[in-house]
């Protein structure tokens, strides 16, 4: 068996890891990455829209700066966030794109003069000054008070990406790719690698490393629709979770999105709709208007979601092979406006559904987007729980998105998070005197081992592994969706512990001879199904509605008892739920909790504070409108 | 996989960019002689005495005697350097024709097409020149003579095709290697592309047909 | 109604003794708006679960699926059924080293390609955090972002009868990320910098102009203007190299 020693070992190379490997690689040390794909295929490079920072060169841009920037973090994270990192986050994010500009990124940059812009299908002009020529510019993205997204064209993550990889590739940066982290080696104190999975050969490699990182991005693909890549698929935090003392934060807060098309849930635009296009359902008749008769279609993305989950919940839904969809009609508007400004949307239904939206319905659906929890770190990045275990990007519950990450504030935390906790990896090693126990490695992979054998030998009977992750999906989709109550959470909770109880049944249908697919897929099934428990089971126990978690049973946000964080473990291998810990959702106040400025405001005020401070929100009453972006200013939705 | 990749091995990579260009500069060169010599050839279909003419201009400046060996030359030198590109051992030659099968792609089959024919004009143009070259004069009366025993008609019904697709392909690929055209332009080079090879192809046939009937004892 | 779609799929994995390369035949009814993603998976998950091929991002954007669809290199996930006929044969990517079944690894090939073409900024600048980011026209970008739009899906890789022949030879991908540098002023490489590295028959030399590299670019890369350019450059930078002594080394 191949051992590789290295000073820094970095599971995962997005964007966040890669960046993280970096400040290692600068300062010295051996560092290794380990990714499912190679590293360029990282999802990182499916994020189209951009990334925030508070550079303020364009002109819609005029006056930002980073404390505009943390209010509107704050207020996105629906006061969920830690404060102390959404300021870190949000000073770092104007140097980091400039950094990323000095290694070879091609930001799009500000053309002096007149141009037009298009907000809610309305045309408006904007006058870019000379003086900017030349600097990074920036476009609108939803729930930011000014224009700040940075962007590259139509592939600021692609670019993104593949200049980090650059970077990485002159620094000597190793990356392992086509392997699969599937355990963590520690002693219950100390993390001192990991145990993986060779995707070429479906060899077993250890990695002893003095420091760990676990960048492995979202985990959407543990439901069944979901914008994520297939490699989303939580392997990372399964090895975390696994260890039983590296706790899970937030994980009940997981963002969808209202329209991603069947089968495949690709995006489009939330910008359809604010244009005019329109919803339908199974006898192409409008519906939205029953349900919002003033605001129809234009209402806000979760209302809009939640009653496209009503109606297709109704019956009304159209049938396919692909599960139940509702039409996102466009045809009205024209040739010449689909084929202009919708020109993302005409050339993924024509490229991927083979449907031309100029005379046919688009089928859509809502849909799993973004996961704002995962392993729980401290400002620094270290794993709660385990020394030399860190984490960042989407997989970490760093925590400046709370419950709601705002459009283009992901992707600049992965860079920014990447730098930061990259630097305090550096100072870690510097520090460190690791020694590697030769027991606990071979613990670690004997009882990898005797995992895998279970599972080609069928040892604990034969359950399909698609089969159950398909009734764990589908179990999650339903109680722990955009809408959730107490009734449904319930249900669905137990429903997730008999499927954990078929999970640890699996064995395998083919031989699990080399990078076999199926063994992938089993080896992490029973994690999976114990991260949509910590879904599930924290959704059921907050009962408060806040960001994208809403309790239809709780609509208000309650500050008064849950200003906090979820943190969920497993902390023994055999037991049927997760055990909850709680946590303040931030110890430093810049901003006390308030009204967010836009959707809802039923809020209970936290003791000590006036239950006027939300009132002044009063003007906007009305529906649970969590949205950060109305879809009429929308195009900030990636 | 081996690769049978130069017959110039060891070279330092620097020759690599002017063997490029040569290549080019040589293809160009027999392009524009293989025009020139239509000029005299298809003079014919003017009249013997036409051809006669051209000929002996060539001749009483010394241009055939020299120039011949010269093109000769160029077609040796054109042939080393494009050999650089063509696979020699059978393994290879295996790989790019099962290659435009599965692919089923035009351009990588004009390659193999320009690959082919330049075998066969190796061959053949060497045999022809060798002929023609030692046989001076040039007259339209010698060549009808060749022409109408039979053997060679058979022989250039071959070599003219192989000529003309061979300088067709290479005229376009210059054109699409050296960024003459951009990828708008390809389809209509393309169609220039068979135009012509078609256009010269039939000359050529037309000056054949004509010198049998050309009566050699003139 | 639906159409009964035949799949003839390359299997073979290197890693069981017992396995030859064969194809297997799987059948599967047509659904609307089926990719070959969609096919491939559910061949997977109902009738052959140890069938290995490659998806990451399953819309076009990570260069993960290349495969040789009914003989031509290509993207499987934005390839769609219905624009197939009803006998599909799948093989893997030429030219790379094969995994399994449908999956080739192209993480080594495009590692090594970076170190060949150093595919990086090479600046002496220093990034100073408090300054300025310097000043970049908005074409200048957007030209850059033209070129490093490539997946890196290695389709024109495979499509090349250049580098089926020859093992060595760079590939119009490694050629346009040059390209790519050759026009950012960030870079300070000059031309015979850049020659060293792509000025001979493994680099730009070796194209033989046959454009299926062109043609198979789901990403419709302008890769024979590429070409072309380095090929013009490099060649004027040949001529010159000539007859200045100082840069025979
Ligand atoms: C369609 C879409 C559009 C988006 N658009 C935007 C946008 O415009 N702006 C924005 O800010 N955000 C956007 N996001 C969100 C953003 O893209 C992600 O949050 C971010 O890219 C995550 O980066 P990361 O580095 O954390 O993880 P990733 O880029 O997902 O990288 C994860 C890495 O971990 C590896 N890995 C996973 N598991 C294992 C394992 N077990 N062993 C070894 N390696 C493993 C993978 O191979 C990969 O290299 C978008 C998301 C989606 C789905
Ligand atoms: C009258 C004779 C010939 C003419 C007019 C001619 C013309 C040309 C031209 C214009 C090209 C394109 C050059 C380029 O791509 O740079 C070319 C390419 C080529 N020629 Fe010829 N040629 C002739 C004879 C031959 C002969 C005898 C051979 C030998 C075997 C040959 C082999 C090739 C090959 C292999 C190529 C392709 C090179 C490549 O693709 O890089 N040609 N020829
Ligand atoms: C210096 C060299 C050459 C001379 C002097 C020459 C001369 C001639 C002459 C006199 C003829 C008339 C037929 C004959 O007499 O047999 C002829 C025909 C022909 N030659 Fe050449 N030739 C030369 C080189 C070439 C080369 C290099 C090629 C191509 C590879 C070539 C291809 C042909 C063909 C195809 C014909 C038939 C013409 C037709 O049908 O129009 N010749 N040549
Ligand atoms: S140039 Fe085109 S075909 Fe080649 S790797 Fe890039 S995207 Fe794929
Ligand atoms: S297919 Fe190959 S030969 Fe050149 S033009 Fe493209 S690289
Ligand atoms: S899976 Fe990403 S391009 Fe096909």
């Amino acid at each position: 068996m191949q051992t590789f020693y290295t000073d820094v070992l970095v599971i995962g190379a997005g964007l966040a890891g890669e960046r993280a490997a970096i400040e290692a690689g600068q300062a010295g040390f051996s560092t290794i990455c380990l990714s499912l794909v190679p590293a360029r295929r990282s999802h990182s490079s499916a994020a189209q829209g951009g990334m925030q920072a508070a550079l303020g060169n364009s002109a819609m841009g005029e006056g930002d700066c980073p404390d505009v920037h943390f209010e509107d973090t704050v207020k996105g994270s629906d006061w969920g966030c830690d404060q102390e990192v959404a300021r870190l986050f949000a000073d770092a994010a104007p140097i980091e794109m400039r950094r990323l500009a000095h290694w070879g990124v091609p930001w799009n940059r500000v053309v002096p003069g007149r141009s037009k812009y298009f907000k809610g299908g309305k045309e408006f002009e904007k006058v870019e000054k000379d003086e900017n020529r030349g600097l990074i510019t920036a476009r609108a993205f939803g729930g930011t008070a000014k224009w700040r997204t940075c962007y590259v064209s139509d592939g600021t993550g692609h670019s993104v990406l593949f200049t980090v990889d650059n970077r990485c590739a002159q620094l000597g940066v190793e990356v392992h790719d086509k392997t699969e982290a599937i355990a963590l080696i520690h002693d219950g104190d100390t993390c001192y690698g990991a145990v993986v999975r060779c995707l070429k050969t479906g060899e077993l490699r250890v990695y002893l490393a003095k420091a760990t990182m676990i960048a492995t991005g979202g985990f959407g693909r543990i439901y069944p629709n979901t914008t994520n890549a297939v490699v989303c698929d939580g392997g990372g935090h399964v090895a975390a979770l696994n260890t039983g003392v590296v706790p899970m934060g937030n994980m009940e807060a997981v963002q969808f999105h209202p329209t991603g098309i069947v089968p495949t849930d690709i995006l489009v635009t939330e910008g359809c709709r604010g244009d005019g296009g329109t919803l339908l359902d199974v006898n192409e008749e409008r519906f939205m208007h029953i349900y919002e008769p003033e605001k129809a279609e234009l209402a806000s993305r979760d209302v809009v979601s939640r009653w496209m989950t009503h109606h297709i919940r109704e019956g009304k839904g159209v049938k396919s092979p692909y599960g139940d969809h509702l039409w996102l009609d466009i045809r009205h508007l024209g040739e010449k406006h689909i084929t202009g400004k919708l020109r993302e949307v005409y050339e993924i239904c024509t490229g991927f559904l083979g449907i031309n939206p100029i005379y046919q319905l688009i089928p859509v659906r809502p849909t799993q987007h973004y996961s704002m929890g995962g392993v729980r770190t401290n400002k620094d990045g270290a794993a709660y729980g385990l020394k030399g275990l860190f984490s960042a990007g989407e997989a970490a519950c760093w925590d400046m998105h709370g419950f709601n990450r705002l459009g283009g504030n992901s992707l600049a935390e992965t860079v920014v998070a990447g730098g930061i906790v990259g630097r305090k990896i550096v100072e870690y090693v510097r520090g460190a005197e690791v020694s590697f126990n030769s027991v606990v490695i071979d613990d670690a992979v004997a009882r990898e081992r005797s995992r895998i054998n279970g599972l080609i030998s069928g040892t604990h009977g034969r359950e399909n592994v698609y089969k159950v992750r398909a009734a764990m999906q589908d179990s999650l989709n339903r109680g722990a969706n955009i809408f959730r109550n107490d009734a449904d959470l319930t249900a669905c909770v137990q429903e997730l512990q008999e499927v954990l109880h078929r999970a640890r049944r699996v064995g395998l249908a083919s031989d699990g001879l080399g990078a076999n697919p199926e063994l992938s897929a089993a080896l992490k099934i029973e994690g999976q199904v114990k991260m949509a428990l910590m879904v599930a089971y924290g959704a059921l126990q907050r009962t408060e509605s806040r960001g994208s978690h809403n309790r239809e049973d709780y609509t208000a946000r309650n500050d008064r008892d849950w200003l906090k964080r979820t943190l969920a473990y497993w902390r023994s291998e055999g037991d049927e739920l997760p055990t909850l810990e709680y946590e303040p959702a931030t110890t430093v106040f810049e901003i006390p909790p308030g009204y967010r400025g836009y959707g809802k405001m039923d809020i209970i005020p936290m003791d000590g504070q006036e239950a006027g401070a939300a009132d002044q929100s009063g003007a906007k009453t009305g529906q649970a409108d969590q949205d950060d972006t109305d879809p009429a200013e929308a195009k900030g939705d990636e | 996989m081996t690769v049978e990749t130069s017959i110039l091995a060891g070279r330092p990579s620097k020759w690599d960019g002017i063997l490029d260009v040569c290549q080019m500069l040589s293809g160009i060169g027999l392009i524009l002689f293989m025009w020139a010599h239509m000029i005299l050839v298809a003079s014919v279909l003017f009249g013997p005495g036409v051809m006669n003419a051209i000929a002996e201009f060539f001749e009483s400046t010394g241009m055939a005697q020299v120039g011949g060996p010269l093109i000769f030359l160029l077609f040796l030198f054109h042939f080393l350097l494009a050999a650089r590109k063509l696979p020699f051992r059978f393994e290879g030659m295996k790989i790019i024709f099962s290659h435009a099968k599965m692919m089923r792609h035009r351009d990588t089959w004009l390659w193999v097409v320009q690959a082919v024919s330049a075998m066969i004009i190796l061959i053949m143009g060497s045999i022809h020149m060798w002929v023609v070259l030692t046989d001076l004069p040039i007259t339209a009366a010698k060549s009808a003579a060749r022409i109408q025993g039979g053997f060679w008609t058979g022989f250039y019904l071959l070599l003219l095709p192989m000529v003309e697709l061979h300088v067709g392909v290479g005229l376009y690929r210059i054109g699409v290697k050296w960024g003459l055209v951009k990828t708008d332009g390809r389809a209509g080079l393309h169609r220039g592309e068979r135009i012509l090879t078609l256009i010269f192809i039939c000359i050529g046939l037309a000056t054949l047909i004509r010198f049998w009937f050309i009566n050699t004892l003139a | 109604m639906a159409r009964l779609l035949k799949f003839n799929i390359f299997r073979y994995n290197p890693q069981n003794p017992e396995s030859v390369p064969h194809m297997d035949e799987f059948v599967l009814e047509e659904t609307d708006s089926m990719t070959l993603f969609i096919a491939l998976n559910r061949i997977r998950e109902e009738k052959d679960s140890s069938l290995q091929f490659d998806f990451c991002c399953r819309a076009g954007i990570c260069g993960s699926c290349g495969m040789v669809i009914n003989g031509r290199p290509g993207l499987a996930c934005h390839t769609k059924t219905k624009d197939l006929p009803s006998e599909i044969t799948l093989l893997p990517l030429p030219v790379f080293q094969l995994v399994g079944d449908l999956s080739v690894d192209t993480g080594s090939w495009f590692r090594e390609m970076y170190n060949k073409v150093e595919s990086w900024i090479h600046t002496n600048k220093e990034f100073d955090p408090a300054a300025e980011e310097e000043r970049m026209e908005n074409e200048v970008a957007e030209a850059i972002y033209e070129l490093d739009r490539c997946v890196e899906c290695g389709c024109c890789v495979s499509a090349c009868g250049t580098a089926r022949l020859r093992d060595d030879f760079l590939g119009a991908v490694s050629l346009n990320r040059v390209a790519r540098f050759v026009i950012d002023p960030r870079d300070e490489r000059t031309d015979k910098e850049y020659y060293e590295i792509i000025g001979n028959d493994e680099g730009i030399f070796g194209c033989m102009g046959l454009l299926a590299c062109e043609d198979v670019c789901p990403k419709h890369l302008p890769l024979q203007e590429q070409l072309a350019f380095l090929r013009r450059k490099m060649g004027i930078t040949a001529i010159k190299n000539l007859f200045s002594r100082k840069s025979c080394k």
